[in-house]
């Protein structure tokens, strides 16, 4: 074995995967080669050495982001099977696309069938069709890693039904998660419609209680504070009133927080 | 894999339970970021579900899974418009996390500050040799994965690592002769 062939077999012995035959063919070129005995020893113990650097730990967003993302992608692709010819609604653009087609055809035909009393059984089935897609383009973009295309998301949700629970839980992740302050600034905004609603009234109030204590930018706390005064939401007084006396917290913030409890009396 | 390829994407639980920590690792040692680690594992197993038909269960999903990583890693710097580089104060802070159970406090703190110098000196490899390293020692991939991940022969891994081990030994050495002047100066 040359020195050339023993280098290129040094990290192979020290993980010992080295076969039988390799390995004493090594030892044997170390026996007769001090360099290379040298370096297997000190670069050897740099090898060993680095299995003492500590490993590092995801924070357990990581795990429930996956899961929310793995749950909407499975919705969608339900949605999507259950429509044969859909294999292109992955791509935002033809979403988009299709979604503005679709609605004009649907606004063609509905305008040609008025006045017969009952809508046919098409335009029903475009309606539905519509606010599938609109679903789906909202729930793909808010995925997105870009931030610019996760507010195009955030935007999309205005057009979905306020009882759409699919689209709610993806704006409440955002407004939970998104590292950007002007998608979670913007997914507070668009929480208020689904506010409105029998089926999701209660969600999105909650989401928008259990955001304040975790939200770090004063923009988005005074956007929270507004949108819990304008509902009257008793229970976020606690933690209205702990921004109040925390001398630490962004003095605009504080004024709102006084401001918003004053309201709710 | 092939389950979630033949659409049983639920089954996608299982691979990220399975890698997610050392796809996260890698990202970490690769950009030094935490969180920039966690929004690309997240990229990643989406581009997963995006891409499953496109697995050919022949190959090696570990392999394949990195061909993913990487391009995903690529992407976000084009995006960000810079490469990011390791910070080096961050390994620094770190260093008391690298003590664990020895004997005394002396040698505890002596073999923190050791790691902390290994740890620094992983931070200044050329990018394609801290990749090659981390992908054969920490996420101890087998050469013939490496191999088809990089897009080379087994042998050039073979020979990759070994360069990798050595460049990682001379910036370490040099670290500490740095730290050892040092220390006489004061």
């Amino acid at each position: 074995m040359t020195c050339e062939e023993a280098k290129n077999r040094m990290t192979d012995y020290w993980s010992l995967t080295l076969g039988a035959a390799e390995r004493e063919d090594f030892t044997a070129h170390l026996a007769s080669c001090e360099a290379c005995r040298s370096d297997v020893s000190r670069i050897g113990a740099l090898w060993q050495g680095l299995d003492l650097l500590p490993l590092e730990e995801p924070s357990g967003q990581v795990r429930e982001r996956f899961y929310e993302m793995l749950g909407a992608y499975r919705q969608g692709l339900a949605s999507a099977e259950a429509r044969p010819v859909r294999r292109w609604w992955t791509m935002p653009a033809w979403q988009m696309a299709a979604a503005a087609v679709l609605l004009a055809a649907g606004l063609g035909i509905g305008y040609g069938a008025r006045g017969n009393g009952q809508p046919p059984a098409e335009i029903s089935q475009l309606r539905e069709e519509v606010a599938s897609m609109r679903q789906l383009v909202a729930l793909s973009l808010m995925q997105q890693q870009s931030a610019s295309e996760r507010l195009k998301g955030v935007s999309w949700s205005y057009q979905v039904e306020p009882s759409d629970t699919e689209v709610l839980n993806a704006l409440v992740t955002t407004v939970r998660h998104d590292p950007n302050v002007n998608v979670r600034l913007a997914a507070v905004d668009a929480l208020r419609p689904f506010t409105g609603s029998p089926v999701t009234h209660l969600t999105a109030r909650n989401a928008v209680v259990q955001a304040l204590p975790k939200e770090t930018s004063p923009i988005v706390q005074v956007a929270l504070i507004d949108f819990l005064a304008e509902l009257k939401e008793r229970n976020a007084a606690p933690e209205l009133r702990r921004l109040v006396s925390d001398p630490d917290i962004d003095v605009g913030v504080r004024n709102r927080a006084e401001w918003a409890l004053e309201r709710m009396q | 894999m092939a389950e979630v390829s033949a659409g049983q994407v639920a089954q996608l639980a299982v691979l990220f339970e399975r890698h997610h920590r050392a796809l996260f690792r890698y990202f970490v040692s690769m950009s030094g970021h935490r969180e920039a680690a966690e929004d690309l594992v997240q990229d990643v197993f989406f581009r997963i579900l995006r891409y499953r038909t496109s697995y050919n269960p022949a190959q090696s999903f570990t392999a394949w899974m990195y061909q993913i990583a990487r391009n995903a890693g690529v992407d976000q710097v084009r995006k960000q418009g810079a490469v990011q580089v390791v910070d080096i104060d961050t390994f620094a802070e770190r260093r008391a996390e690298l003590v664990s159970a020895s004997p005394g406090p002396e040698e505890n703190a002596s073999r923190g500050q050791d790691l902390a110098l290994l740890r620094r000196a992983m931070g200044q490899l050329p990018e394609d040799k801290r990749e090659i390293l981390v992908l054969s020692r920490f996420q101890r991939m087998k050469h013939e994965d490496i191999a088809e991940v990089l897009g080379c022969e087994v042998g050039t891994v073979k020979v990759r690592v070994y360069r990798a081990i050595r460049a990682l030994e001379q910036i370490y050495f040099a670290l500490v002769k740095e730290k050892v002047e040092k220390e006489k100066v004061s």
